[in-house]
């Protein structure tokens, strides 16, 4: 179920992942997501609770450290695995996007 | 001025747009969320402001845990970070507030939300709601039954069956109403978010007013009950029914306080949902043997006179009631030393039904003969609409059709009406011998009479005098 769920992610699982590619905190991961996307993608603190649960449930992050009511997390093989897979997927979107309409065409 | 306010909650678990805009607008008037109870939400009065509320949901949330879980805790500690604050578990919903209008949402990911809600709402929402529409339908179905059947005999005698099976009917559309509302919401909800990004809003006065016509309406009910049994002269039965429901809010509190209680000594979830349930299945037994005990200990029910005595193995009355209208010393025109007598009145507000049964020892004054028993009971059922007449005459009737699985063949024959002075009469044949049992059939009044012997036609006339309605 969650492998199916994951099989492409949204703006916040992706940004989410990348984030922890180093050992944070959710709030860290709130502030790296802001900064990363220059306030473009907000992460609201209940989808990212409900995204670290369901991430490590499917083992794509684990917990690392607990300081009082702190959590910190870092990516899993798993889940650079499927961070890989997102950004083929990607580029092949884009790769497919500049063969038919080029490479300067305006949208 | 009060300071507090408590309001009955009418909102829906899931409509979260609801309770933000219903709680930010409460601050707004000065009013700020304290604590949302099931039922009961606590208000304090506090300077007005401009607040945002907001709901996220949290599956691992219950009344039993003994404080907030790990999963909780750590959601706060998100939430404060953005800059909302805690005030108050509803269930599986999490309520926070900010004074910041720049804060960010609490939810950002609207299909996740939606998987959020309901992965909450199978937690308690969902359970509840369906055993209660499978309560609602299992004590309905006798009802529906006797309408469909036409068997309505049972339930015009008695408020109880009419006004309970209502009750319970009305119970079962209701849930069904809440089920179907929830996964009509839910389906629109995942096309728009598909189509719109968001979830489909639901329409909080129209939900509101439902829930509180369904409110009154139960409260129409109980008191209709109370009423009907009062005027249909059940005062046993009415008075059973106000400490039914006296002890019944009792129960209630006790449940809530156990679980209160066992949160305060942190006791682990498993222990406190094991121990509440343990204490309310005792309470509602306490509460159903000990009432039932205490309306037959105290008569409530009971049709008999009281104190009792034993001769030959059998209960007789110290003193036999007199208000029987009809009795065996009336008929035989004997005195009896050991009697037994009850009168039992039921009814509803469709149908008045009273019985009268007595037994009594013949030849009792007589040492060297063997006592026999004698026997006398009948029931009056009076109509209050003329409709209600006709249908109990073709239910008694049909009452004697024949049961293969007695081996028997019961039916009522006519006979003639005459020296009972009645409009109709009908006799109960067994196989093809008449039986002492009749069906009488007075302007406005049956009568279902059973004795031990075939009445002479004095008597007929004297069942008829006192049995008959008065001119």
């Amino acid at each position: 179920m969650a492998r199916e769920r994951f099989q492409t992610l949204t703006e916040p699982m992706f940004y989410i992942l990348l984030s922890l590619r180093e050992e944070c905190c959710g709030t860290d991961i709130m502030a790296r997501v802001s900064a990363l996307t220059h306030g473009r993608v907000d992460l609201g603190p209940g989808t990212l609770y409900n995204l670290l649960d369901s991430f490590q449930q499917a083992e794509m992050i684990r917990e690392t450290s607990v300081s009082g009511r702190k959590r910190s997390y870092l990516i899993t093989n798993k889940g650079r695995e499927t961070l890989r897979m997102e950004y083929r997927r990607l580029l092949a979107l884009t790769e497919d996007y500049k063969a038919c309409v080029g490479e300067e065409e305006p949208l | 001025m009060k300071d507090v306010k408590y309001r009955w909650n009418t909102l829906c678990l899931y409509d979260y747009r609801g309770v933000e805009e219903h709680l930010s607008a409460m601050a707004a008037r000065g009013w700020r969320l304290e604590k949302a109870g099931n039922s009961l939400w606590k208000y304090r009065r506090a300077k007005p402001a401009s607040l945002r509320y907001a709901v996220t949901y949290n599956a691992g949330a219950s009344q039993f845990n003994p404080g907030p879980t790990e999963g909780q805790e750590s959601l706060e500690e998100l939430c404060a970070a953005a800059g909302w604050e805690k005030v108050s578990d509803w269930a599986q919903a999490q309520i926070f507030s900010t004074g910041d209008p720049s804060a960010v949402p609490l939810e950002t990911d609207e299909a996740l939300r939606l998987e959020n809600i309901h992965r909450s709402m199978r937690k308690n929402f969902l359970p509840a709601n369906i055993a209660l529409l499978a309560i609602g339908l299992l004590m309905a179905s006798s009802l529906v039954y006797s309408l469909v059947s036409g068997h309505v005999l049972r339930l015009f005698e008695s408020n109880a069956h009419l006004l309970s099976g209502t009750m319970f009917l009305f119970v079962a559309l209701l849930e069904a109403y809440t089920l179907f509302h929830y996964y009509g919401w839910r389906r629109r909800s995942r096309r728009s978010i598909e189509e719109s990004g968001s979830c489909f809003p639901i329409n909080t006065r129209a939900y509101q007013r439902l829930n509180r016509t369904g409110l009154f309406l139960v409260g129409f009910l109980l008191t209709a009950y109370l009423l009907a049994e009062l005027f249909s002269g059940n005062r046993g039965m009415a008075l059973f029914y106000v400490v039914y429901l006296t002890l019944f809010v009792l129960l209630v509190f006790l449940v809530r306080r156990t679980t209160l209680q066992l949160r305060k000594w942190k006791a682990s979830k498993g222990v406190n949902m094991a121990v509440t349930l343990a204490v309310d299945v005792v309470l509602a037994f306490a509460l159903v043997g000990g009432l039932t005990f205490g309306a037959i200990r105290f008569g409530w029910f009971s049709g008999g006179s009281g104190e009792t005595y034993t001769y030959q193995n059998v209960h007789f009355d110290v003193h036999p009631r007199e208000d029987l209208p009809l009795t065996l010393s009336d008929l035989t025109g004997k005195n009896y030393r050991h009697i037994h007598r009850e009168r039992r009145r039921e009814g509803s507000f469709l149908l008045s039904k009273w019985s009268c049964r007595e037994m009594v020892l013949e030849n009792s004054r007589e040492e060297n003969v063997w006592p026999g028993s004698l026997h006398l009971s009948y029931t009056v059922y009076v109509p209050r609409f003329q409709w209600v007449y006709g249908n109990v005459v073709d239910e008694l009737l049909g009452d004697a059709a024949p049961r293969p699985s007695y081996g028997m063949a019961y039916a009522y024959l006519p006979e003639d009406p005459a020296p009972w002075g009645a409009g109709e009469v009908y006799r109960l044949w067994r196989e093809s011998e008449p039986s002492n049992s009749w069906l009488l059939c007075f302007p406005g009044r049956v009568v279902s009479l059973s004795m031990d012997w075939e009445p002479t036609a004095a008597e007929k006339a004297l069942v008829q005098s006192r049995l008959e309605p008065e001119a």
